[in-house]
């Protein structure tokens, strides 16, 4: 007995030991509460950087801002040589930081508190808008970051950025879909993200109200065509069983 | 008794032959072992394996001599210094060096620096004899931000090379500014230049020849002001196992044959040539950057045209 449970134990620690430096190693792959993540930017860029951001309401998405940020940060004009993506690297940090910040930024009551509880869409709608409203200060500017990020150099970090978000909100929205829907949900919230974006660009209206009922009528889309696709889907369950019984029902070896 | 000598001399003969082949024989070796591998003094990747001799090509040197027979193969380069650039890179190395100088993005706007009271960059040129980046640091910095403060120096150990610098210079609106000065130095006893005085350090092409490479790199750290970037352009190793084949054919075969048919000096080429196939690859200089005690940005490294080259920096910390 006694040598089964040490095996047992020895394995055990083992294996815990290999799943933490596992984790450990992948903390960025996936959401986890026990671990923390690391920073996303190593401390003097990370200076640099949000020092830059405050300049990008006057100096636009330019290395201008960013000389100005190292600046501040007590850096000098040439240390911007730390950035190696230039620009690029000041919409990123922008984008990282945003979309981490959005766990923090949206609190939700608990389920079962206060008896009624948000829907996971109604969740997604409300994660979605305090996303759009952190590009607030900046949105004058962003379409100067939207044509960087289009940039064929740049444009895959954008998209797989993009895609991140989207996982996040439908994440912090507590979906748990574990089908082929996982897929459908990201991609679409990540076209009406991108789409709403560029409509709030060009908003004028206070308060951006034009904005959020751009997104309320795109998800409201979004809803009707997975409502109309999910019937369809049904249906052809139904008449193809059906089919495939009638025909069974005459004889054919099916 | 004829008959005997000519047995004895056939004998002779066939001995000598059988110790002649043996002699001759290639040390005992199959696939499945590595001893032959063991009794080669395997190359090592940096110089100073053992105290007091370093690598020049692929010749062991005495460390004092290093600095001596770079000095000839440069001397002896320096007149056709361009014309052999271009044609062993195929004309390459200038688009290399527009954008090494474009992305450093020299001088200071004087639109959007408002209040700075030290004017423009102090930029090192370390073994930029011909001034190939000095002038395209200043032209950089005057055309593109209007800036006519910063100011170059230009260090190379070879008073040659400097001389064609200084002839080269005459051809620029800078020849005669305070913005370009040329200095006799060695990258590794930089005492000309105060701590912390440097806004910028270049070397394109350089840091291959120095005898202590880890020297050199601590010698920039000192001389860089707090948050000053440590530029680095060198010969590199080419990652594409495909296109390293061919990149390996042209510089054994083609580069000493054009150094001999145009300079006329085939082994100061061929030096050129072991000397890139000697230098640390992208990772083990990127850790050299680290040892030095800068921070590099991203993986530390760009490549250019594969790998061929590559672009190294160092961002010195604050505090």
């Amino acid at each position: 007995m006694a040598p089964v449970r040490l095996s047992n134990s020895v394995l055990g620690s083992f294996r815990a030991a290999s799943r933490r430096s596992a984790l450990w190693r992948r903390a960025c792959l996936y959401h986890s509460y026990e671990y923390n993540q690391a920073p996303p930017f190593p401390p003097a860029e990370s200076a640099i950087l949000s020092a830059a951001l405050a300049h990008v309401p006057t100096h636009g998405f330019t290395s201008g801002a960013l000389t100005q940020g190292a600046r501040d940060a007590g850096y000098l004009d040439v240390s911007t040589s730390l950035l190696p993506r230039g620009v690029f690297d000041l919409i990123y940090y922008h984008l990282v930081t945003q979309r981490l910040a959005l766990k923090d930024s949206v609190q939700f009551l608990a389920e079962g508190e206060k008896g009624k509880s948000l829907s996971i869409e109604a969740k997604v709608r409300s994660l979605t808008l305090a996303r759009l409203c952190a590009n607030e200060p900046i949105i004058h500017r962003w379409q100067e970051a939207i044509a960087i990020m289009a940039q064929p150099t740049y444009a895959p970090d954008s998209i797989a950025e993009l895609a991140r978000l989207a996982d996040e909100i439908w994440f912090l929205a507590g979906d748990q879909s574990v089908d082929s829907s996982w897929y459908t949900k990201r991609a679409s919230l990540s076209a009406i993200y991108s789409a709403t974006e560029v409509f709030m660009t060009q908003d004028t209206s206070k308060g951006f109200i034009e904005t959020g009922k751009f997104l309320d009528a795109r998800l409201e889309d979004v809803m009707k065509i997975g409502g109309f696709f999910g019937a369809m889907g049904d249906w052809l369950d139904y008449t193809g069983h059906s089919a495939v019984n009638v025909l069974r029902s005459k004889g054919v070896r099916i | 008794m004829n008959m005997q000598a000519s047995k004895t001399l056939f004998r002779r003969q066939l001995l000598g032959g059988l110790k002649w082949r043996r002699t001759a024989r290639e040390p005992y070796r199959c696939f499945s072992c590595s001893i032959r591998h063991e009794q080669e003094p395997s190359p090592s990747k940096f110089p100073q394996d053992t105290a007091g001799t370093t690598h020049f090509g692929y010749e062991t040197v005495d460390e004092a001599l290093k600095e001596h027979k770079v000095g000839a193969v440069f001397s002896s380069v320096a007149s056709s210094y361009d014309t052999m650039n271009d044609l062993m890179s195929l004309g390459i190395h200038r688009l290399w060096k527009d954008y090494f100088v474009r992305n450093l993005n020299p001088g200071a706007n004087p639109l959007t620096s408002s209040s700075d009271p030290e004017k423009g960059w102090n930029i090192l040129d370390i073994a930029g004899g011909t001034g190939d980046i000095a002038f395209r640091m200043l032209d950089h910095a005057s055309t593109i931000n209007n800036d006519a403060h910063t100011k170059v120096t230009v260090a190379d150990i070879n008073p040659d090379m400097l001389a064609e610098g200084k002839k080269r210079a005459l051809a620029t609106p800078y020849a005669r500014s305070p913005r370009l000065k040329f200095v006799e130095a060695n990258a590794e006893k930089l005492d000309m230049i105060p701590d912390n005085s440097v806004d910028l350090y270049t070397v394109a092409f350089g840091v291959r020849n120095f005898t202590h490479k880890d020297v050199a790199i601590r010698e920039a750290f000192r001389v860089l002001k707090p948050g000053g970037v440590f530029a680095c352009m060198e010969f590199s190793k080419v990652n594409n196992p495909l296109f390293d084949a061919f990149y390996k054919r042209w510089s054994f075969g083609a580069i000493p044959l054009i150094g001999q048919l145009v300079a006329g000096d085939r082994d100061s080429y061929q030096y050129l040539v072991e000397s890139i196939d000697r230098f640390p690859s992208q990772t083990e200089f990127r850790d050299m950057i680290q040892e030095a005690g800068f921070l590099v940005p991203g993986q530390g490294w760009e490549d250019l045209t594969g790998g061929i080259a590559a672009i190294h920096k160092g961002v010195k910390p604050i505090r």
